[in-house]
């Protein structure tokens, strides 16, 4: 019987879809289905029409609260790109032992609970942490406080993210062969101008990538922001969050959602149709 | 009746094979419906000192005497109390509005009608029970010359240099600023909102946290994140007691009203109900009060408040002269619109 | 250049390692306050947190929670990644997408869509519509993981067996399942940690009866800094240490004690590093 059952399925090509049928299914039931109904009701409350969608493209406050959002996702993104890209450098460079040990960090980092990082943040730049401390031990007088400013919060997420940007850089770097290096070498190719025409557009891909995931994961955080930025300075995320929990807003937060999630999808679809989207995670 | 039910233990009839698998799919989707049978409160909780004192003189007590195990819920959040009829489950059962709220609460049919359980207890189906004030407090480490004396000096930020907090909460941060604007206590209401949002922006940028906690205030001004903070005056005193630096002044310090009032259509109804009546009665609330400091709402709990506790309460009346109270029925504005103002405010 | 280079590598360094070692002498603290250099060093918070039953229900919660996500996480994923590498078949390329898409949508959202669905569904604040929620939320990382382990699989060793024989049930049992153990446990890890992890969906649905660890962090680190995250965040570096750092130890000592009998020891690890996991 399931001899017979599988050889007919396999002929009819149905066998893979069988396969398939739970979690499709699944995934249609929760996530689809919430999903559309943060469409639907970002167009149905309070009451029908695009009253929502009017007041989040063109309120100064949404405006300038996304304007934040993507300014502060690709600040965090440089930051990642100018803390990675050395460092992958330099894991290329040095001794296998060493490189071994930054791994180990970089995957320590990574996998430790963000919320326990953010915490981190919080306790290092307190006015009584570790580097106001500092600050005071090595002669500043009075050092200005810097928890709960846009400061600490993008160093933050600076710290969260980079463990993303780093691992794409230095996989790719590992792939260069030294060979073509060398060779760059022998020609004449020194210092800048190596790194310029030889190095950067060989690691290219991997600064893609993980600008990509960075900016990504970056316009959609909440925790981070919510915690240790300033309120003046608040992300998409973030005000979603207040005018559901807050004012219970369904409608408006919903619409401002879905701009989120299509300025996501955007940035994503773009990627995909240069590199394709499953390199992103690989 | 026995009949009945031996009749249906007999023949399972499709109706209560339903009503069997539908108590099941509840009881596995929402464990609270199913509970609703045993005796047990959900009770909103503001945490420090306010829970203590709580926990000591009305929760446990109640339970002793009821044998109704209470559960307490943080954080407080207007919006849960809402969110709970919108969407049916319930987190708590009972919660304590502050003046602003409870007008909010009770036009949006969120909260249940009530009976007064003492003569004028009773304030848009809250069930008055304690005074709290929001006062101004400052480190003493700041190293200014001075020692600020009213709100106008909070908004001085050249004699009193420093971050400064207040709390995310319109209906409380305008009237403060009315008062630093010059305006004199009794002419307060209604409010000028304008003005008082105009007032607001000078200060803005000097507002280093706008906390949304009771904790969160007493940690903010005890780890010295600011320097100057608008603070509820029982999270002052835990500050102060925990040894740091500080002091404050009842001089303009702002009186808000607490009220009991029960969630609608909560499945613990009457326990919650019965609670209230306990937490509002003479003997508990003037241990409540004692203890963390309150000002007791029912006049007949005062004979039994203890004299130690006085200096610190607002109500007491050494302090009352000095502090002025929230006017809700004279308010000014509708609370939901100008609290929606005030937050797009902060984020502009 | 080549000093300038060191030095930025050993600022940087610094910078990735500071925030996660702070945080152990923090645990050990008398001091209720975020106050650097300690005034004194206890167990106190230690015991609070052992003690505690706000804290260690939320704990129970979420590792029961984690436990039943990667179940049910694992019973669809597992087929449906068959499916989608030894097979072809029409609107292939649309199931790739659909087991991506949890991941390209910011968690903010889905906890908004939850929180009203499930609030219509009367599931919020119990402990089956988190795990509803956070398996949707593990299907692209748990994909991502064992499709790159089933891509490596080499297939000849089952086709040998089906021509000595062996039925496709036996096939499976007997040779894949065995072969691909390491790639389905640590698919299954990642499911786990996404959802012992995820804090934005938890915050507005796990609710009252269902509160979450990271739920309850939040909003502990929100309200007043509470010195007890300090100890459970060292817990939890700990275990991440320990995580990581058991394989080599267990490789070492296999090198120490097989000197009779060498093997190869297959290395899986640099599928964690690369692979990452949605972070909010």
């Amino acid at each position: 019987m399931a001899v017979t059952l599988s050889t007919l399925t396999e002929r009819r090509n149905l066998w893979p879809w069988l396969l398939l049928a739970p979690l499709a299914v699944y995934l249609a039931l929760f996530f689809l289905v919430p999903l559309a109904e943060v469409a639907i009701m970002s167009v149905t409350e309070p009451r029908p029409g695009l009253a929502n969608y009017e007041k989040v493209l063109t309120g100064s406050l949404y405006r300038k609260v996304f304007l934040n959002t993507f300014a502060t996702a690709a600040l965090v993104t440089v930051c990642c790109l100018l803390v990675g890209y050395p460092l992958a450098y330099l894991m290329n460079a040095t001794t296998q032992r060493r490189a071994m040990m930054i791994l180990l960090l970089i995957t320590m980092s990574f996998w430790t609970s963000f919320l326990v990082r953010t915490y981190a943040w919080m306790v290092l730049l307190g006015n009584n942490g570790p580097v106001i401390w500092l600050l005071e031990t090595i002669g500043f007088e009075d050092p200005p406080g810097i928890l709960f400013t846009r400061f600490s919060s993008t160093l933050a997420m600076v710290h969260i993210l980079a463990p993303y940007m780093i691992m794409n850089i230095y996989s790719v770097m590992q792939k260069i062969d030294r060979s073509l290096i060398r060779s760059a070498e022998s020609m004449g190719a020194y210092g800048l101008s190596l790194f310029r025409h030889v190095y950067l557009p060989l690691t290219a891909p991997g600064i893609a990538n993980g600008s990509v995931l960075v900016f990504v994961i970056c316009l959609g955080f909440y925790v981070t922001p919510v915690l240790l930025g300033s309120p003046r300075e608040q992300m998409a995320a973030g005000l979603i969050g207040h005018q559901i929990e807050e004012f219970l807003a369904f409608g408006l937060g919903s619409a401002m959602a879905i701009v989120l999630l299509v300025v996501t999808l955007i940035v994503l679809a773009i990627y995909s149709r240069r590199f394709g989207l499953d390199k992103l995670y690989g | 009746m026995l009949k009945d039910r031996r009749n249906a233990l007999w023949r399972p009839s499709r109706r209560l094979f339903l009503q069997g698998s539908a108590a099941a799919a509840t009881a596995l989707a929402a464990p609270q419906i199913a509970r609703a049978q045993n005796k047990e409160l959900y009770i909103n909780s503001w945490g420090g000192p306010w829970l203590e004192a709580a926990q000591a003189n009305l929760f446990d007590p109640f339970t002793a005497e009821t044998g109704i195990k209470i559960t307490t819920v943080s954080p407080v959040s207007f919006a849960k109390l809402a969110a709970q009829v919108r969407t049916g489950v319930y987190e708590f059962d009972v919660t304590t509005l502050g003046g602003g709220d409870i007008v909010r609460a009770n036009q949006a049919g969120i909260i249940e009608d009530l009976d007064s359980p003492y003569e004028g207890g009773l304030f848009e189906n809250g069930v008055a029970s304690h005074a709290f004030a929001t006062l101004m407090a400052w480190r003493t480490d700041a190293g200014w010359e001075e020692t600020p004396q009213s709100w106008a000096d909070f908004w001085d930020v050249e004699k009193f240099p420093g971050a400064r907090s207040l709390q995310r909460y319109a209906a409380r941060v305008l009237p403060i600023a009315l008062l630093a604007d010059g305006v004199a206590p009794e002419d307060l209401y209604p409010l000028d909102i304008e003005r008082a949002f105009a007032k607001l922006d000078e200060i803005k940028e000097h507002i280093r946290v706008w906390w949304t906690g009771g904790s969160q205030s007493t940690q903010i001004l005890r780890d010295g994140e600011v320097d100057m903070i608008g603070i509820w005056h029982g999270r002052y005193f835990e500050a102060e007691d925990a040894g740091a630096p500080v002091d404050f002044t009842w001089n303009q310090a702002e009186i808000d009203r607490a009220y009991w009032v029960v969630a609608k259509d909560t499945p613990n109804m009457e326990a919650a109900k019965m609670f209230v009546e306990f937490a509002t009665s003479p003997e508990p609330l003037a241990g409540f009060v004692s203890q963390a400091n309150y000002g007791a709402l029912n006049p007949a709990a005062n004979e039994f408040v203890a004299d130690a506790a006085k200096p610190r309460m607002p109500t007491s009346p050494d302090n009352y002269p000095q502090v002025f109270e929230q006017d809700m029925s004279n308010w000014g504005g509708d609370p939901e619109e100008v609290s929606m103002r005030f937050d797009e405010w902060l984020a502009s | 250049m080549d000093r300038f280079l060191r030095w930025t590598g050993i600022a940087i360094v610094i910078f990735i390692a500071a925030p996660l070692v702070i945080v152990v002498p923090m645990s050990f603290s008398t001091s209720p306050t975020l106050q650097f250099p300690p005034p004194g060093f206890w167990l106190g918070y230690y015991a609070q947190y052992f003690t505690d039953e706000s804290w260690l229900r939320p704990t129970f919660n979420s590792l029961l929670i984690a436990l039943m996500t990667t179940i049910l996480t694992m019973a669809l994923v597992v087929p449906a990644t068959f499916a989608l590498v030894r097979h072809k078949f029409w609107g292939k390329g649309a199931a790739n997408v659909m087991m991506m898409m949890p991941m390209a949508v910011p968690h903010i959202v889905m906890a908004v869509g939850y929180y009203s669905y499930f609030g219509s569904l009367r599931l919020v604040h119990s402990h089956l519509g988190v795990i509803l929620a956070h398996t949707c939320l593990a299907v692209p990382i748990t994909f991502l993981v064992l499709s790159a382990n089933l891509k490596g699989f080499d297939r000849t060793l089952e086709r040998a067996a089906r021509s000595l024989g062996a039925t496709p049930r036996q096939v499976f049992i007997h040779i894949t399942l065995p072969i691909l153990r390491p790639g389905l446990l640590i698919s299954a890890l990642f499911a786990f940690i996404q959802s012992f992890d995820e804090t934005v969906v938890a915050i507005f649905i796990s609710g009252r009866d269902a509160e979450t660890l990271p739920r309850k962090m939040f909003d502990s680190i929100r309200q007043e800094a509470d010195p007890v995250i300090a100890v459970i965040s060292t817990l939890l570096f700990v275990a991440v240490f320990l995580g990581l750092i058991a394989p080599h130890v267990l490789r070492l000592f296999r090198k120490l004690f097989s000197r009779a009998a060498p093997k190869p020891v297959r290395a899986t690890r640099n599928t964690q590093a690369t692979t990452p996991q949605e972070v909010k």
